[in-house]
């Protein structure tokens, strides 16, 4: 059991290794030292406390989008709309924040639970055909992504811009702030919340028999079938719950970071946590650490602008590459099985 | 009424042609993988790897057509990376087709930084786009219709023309047809003798020829320049018309005209005030509602699915214990 899980680690980081020799063949041939580029990511990741807090800041999306990911991954689900459910439950967060004024506290709790609601309901349609109908969730997802991204903009400009603003709604009343950590950094308890999420997501999956139920669907659907899952009801409420904290995700990073929605105001996130989420096998506990490496890569990047002729979209080549040989190493873990099997993931 | 006329005229009719062509291009190269039984989620990424190529490889040569080359030789370096994965490995398509797009995504704005120093876009630096070709005598034929058929860059031509080739190439090839039962009945070809992994290699590939030339379409055709991810989506709508087609050239070819219409009438609505966010939206509702839609109308196969799913149920309900309670 714990050898298994060894060898299981110790795959994960020689595909990790991998990438980065990849990353770095890469990073010489746009014409820039991978030494001086690590250094810099390094530096701009854990330079100081300031820096260490940046992580942080950036890991918490992060972290949220990948239990999202990793509760739909689990049921066999792959919700590829985490990024349209955090740009609709940031404007939901954001709109209960400057539009209704509440006292403070409840209006922060109503705030979020608008975002949780909104981030449901945007993948409430493709969960109801994947789950009825067995329409694709991967392409239908994807593609409600561009509409989210464009219709919270056209929130933001055309119906609550702020007079005078550029593309961005008033600011939130401070009422509804997510309270901040520490006086330096506008590191909030929306990173508290992950980690409760996160074990929370674990607690779940490993004692409860409805999460036994969700990981039998992912793994085994006939099995769980036949052992009285009812499949379909379950596979729509998956969906739902990935999209809730996707939402969730949404809401922490207006209240706690940008107190506004404004355009473009979490890019990649949602995609960063589905990486995250494949990088630790579904895991939530294991997407502490993955959404930790990759808010360290993204918090280094910012440096990596200032400091070397490297753009910062570099680490987005780097994650990758760690997936592509991550998936890779399914084949030389299971050289044994046979080669008639079905093709799949590792859950 | 009044709006219909301006909407709808030769015009329109010859820009859904012109924004037809990329989507119809990808979604012909994911026909091969599609009908390889291969779910190819990474075409956004070769089509958008195959665009900038096009456009590097036309400023340093100084031809459009050499453009052309790159793009599809970039386009298929990923699909080759994705078969190898996918075929080779076998690791889960959906998984390597999205870190591929993801990979396409970075490493082009990358470059663009180091090579032309610009986030962003790419515009003039000498960027060689497509000529277009004007046919002999389609004014003298077709008088104010000429722009029906005449006018276009090659690709497009290609990409129509490429809809009967196709027809034919699963119908009368024997390659057309290996490709058609190593995807519907995988055991049926190895019992025949047919490699699998080479068909599925073969499918990956022409899917990337296909893919790099709607990328070059789109960065030399009728803009030339390229911009972070200009794709913008139309490979996943490619998908999504392949799921609904089911990788068939004619079905392709009807859902992409209905894509095209959507992308060129967005366009056009936009110049009539239309808030340009709602209006940019229409052509990812409208591939989401086909999407729905032809799922729904499939459903009496799922009804069959449901029936025969409680029949197994009422079947095992007699070999539960006696309190009744399902085994798990």
């Amino acid at each position: 059991m714990i050898r298994d899980r060894l060898r299981e680690v110790s795959g994960q980081v020689i595909a990790v290794a991998v990438a980065l020799i990849l990353g770095a063949i890469i990073i010489l041939l746009v014409g820039e030292s991978p030494v001086r580029v690590l250094m810099t990511l390094l530096r701009g990741a854990f330079g100081d406390q300031e820096k260490i807090a940046g992580t942080l800041l950036q890991t918490t999306p992060i972290l949220i989008c990948g239990i999202a990911a990793c509760i739909g991954l689990r049921g066999g689900m792959f919700n590829v709309g985490i990024e349209g459910q955090l740009f609709l439950g940031g404007f939901a967060a954001a709109w209960v924040g400057f539009a209704m004024p509440l006292p403070p506290g409840i209006h922060m709790l109503a705030a979020l639970a608008l975002a949780v609601v909104a981030g449901a309901a945007w993948v409430a349609i493709p969960a109801y055909f994947r789950a009825r109908y067995n329409t694709n969730e991967v392409v239908s997802t994807i593609l409600s992504n561009y509409v989210a991204v464009l219709l919270t903009s056209y929130f933001t400009i055309f119906l609550f811009k702020r007079p005078g603003g550029w593309s961005e709604t008033p600011p939130i009343l401070p009422t509804a702030y997510l309270p901040e950590l520490f006086s330096f950094s506008r590191l909030n308890w929306g990173l508290v919340i992950g980690l409760v999420l996160a074990l929370g997501a674990a607690l779940i999956f490993r004692y409860t028999s409805w999460g036994y139920g969700v990981t039998m669907v992912g793994s085994a659907p006939k099995f769980a079938e036949y052992g009285g899952v009812n499949v379909k009801r379950q596979g729509f409420v998956v969906l739902l719950l990935s999209g809730a904290v996707g939402g969730l995700a949404g809401g922490i990073e207006t209240l706690g970071v940008h107190h506004r929605f404004m355009e473009g105001f979490a890019p990649g996130f949602g995609f960063d946590g589905l990486i995250a989420a494949l990088l630790a096998n579904g895991s939530p506990v294991a997407t502490i650490f993955t959404a930790l490496f990759f808010g360290a890569l993204r918090s280094g990047s910012l440096l990596l602008e200032v400091d070397t002729s490297a753009s910062r979209e570099i680490i987005t080549v780097i994650q990758a590459l760690i997936i592509l040989s991550v998936s890779a190493q399914v084949l030389v873990r299971r050289r044994g099985d046979s080669q008639a099997g079905e093709r799949r993931w590792k859950f | 009424m009044e709006i219909l006329d301006k909407l709808v005229n030769v015009a329109l009719i010859a820009a859904t042609l012109r924004t037809t062509a990329p989507i119809l291009l990808v979604a012909l190269g994911g026909s091969f993988t599609t009908k390889a039984g291969i779910f190819n989620i990474g075409l956004e990424g070769q089509m958008l790897a195959g665009a900038f190529f096009a456009v590097l490889g036309s400023i340093w040569t100084g031809s459009a057509f050499a453009g052309v080359a790159c793009g599809v030789a970039a386009a298929l370096v990923f699909a080759l990376v994705f078969a190898v994965l996918v075929v080779s490995f076998r690791a889960n398509e959906v998984v390597v087709g999205l870190a591929l797009n993801i990979l396409a995504g970075g490493m082009t704005i990358s470059l663009m930084k180091a090579i032309f120093g610009t986030r962003g876009s790419i515009v003039g630096q000498g960027i060689v786009g497509l000529p277009k070709v004007q046919l002999p005598g389609a004014r003298a034929v077709l008088g104010s219709w000429a722009p029906l058929i005449s006018g276009f860059t090659p690709i497009v031509y290609v990409a129509f023309i490429a809809v009967p080739l196709l027809v034919l190439f699963y119908n009368r090839t024997r390659l057309g047809l290996y490709i058609r039962v190593v995807g519907e009945k995988p055991e049926a070809a190895e019992a025949l003798g047919i490699s699998i992994t080479r068909v599925r290699y073969i499918a990956s590939l022409l899917c990337g020829l296909l893919a790099g030339l709607a990328g070059a379409h789109l960065s030399l055709g009728y803009i030339t320049m390229f911009t972070e991810n200009m794709s913008s989506g139309r490979g996943f709508m490619a998908v999504a018309i392949l799921i609904f087609s089911n990788g068939d050239p004619l079905k392709v070819l009807a859902g992409c005209l209905l894509f095209g219409f959507a992308d060129a009438s967005s366009l056009r609505l936009q110049t009539f005030g239309y808030p340009s966010y709602l209006v940019l939206t229409v052509p990812y509702v409208v591939a989401l509602t086909a999407l729905f839609a032809l799922s729904y109308r499939a459903r009496p196969k799922i009804i069959a699915e449901t029936l025969a799913s409680m029949q197994r149920l009422l079947s095992t309900d007699r070999n539960t214990g006696p309190d009744g309670k399902h085994p798990l």
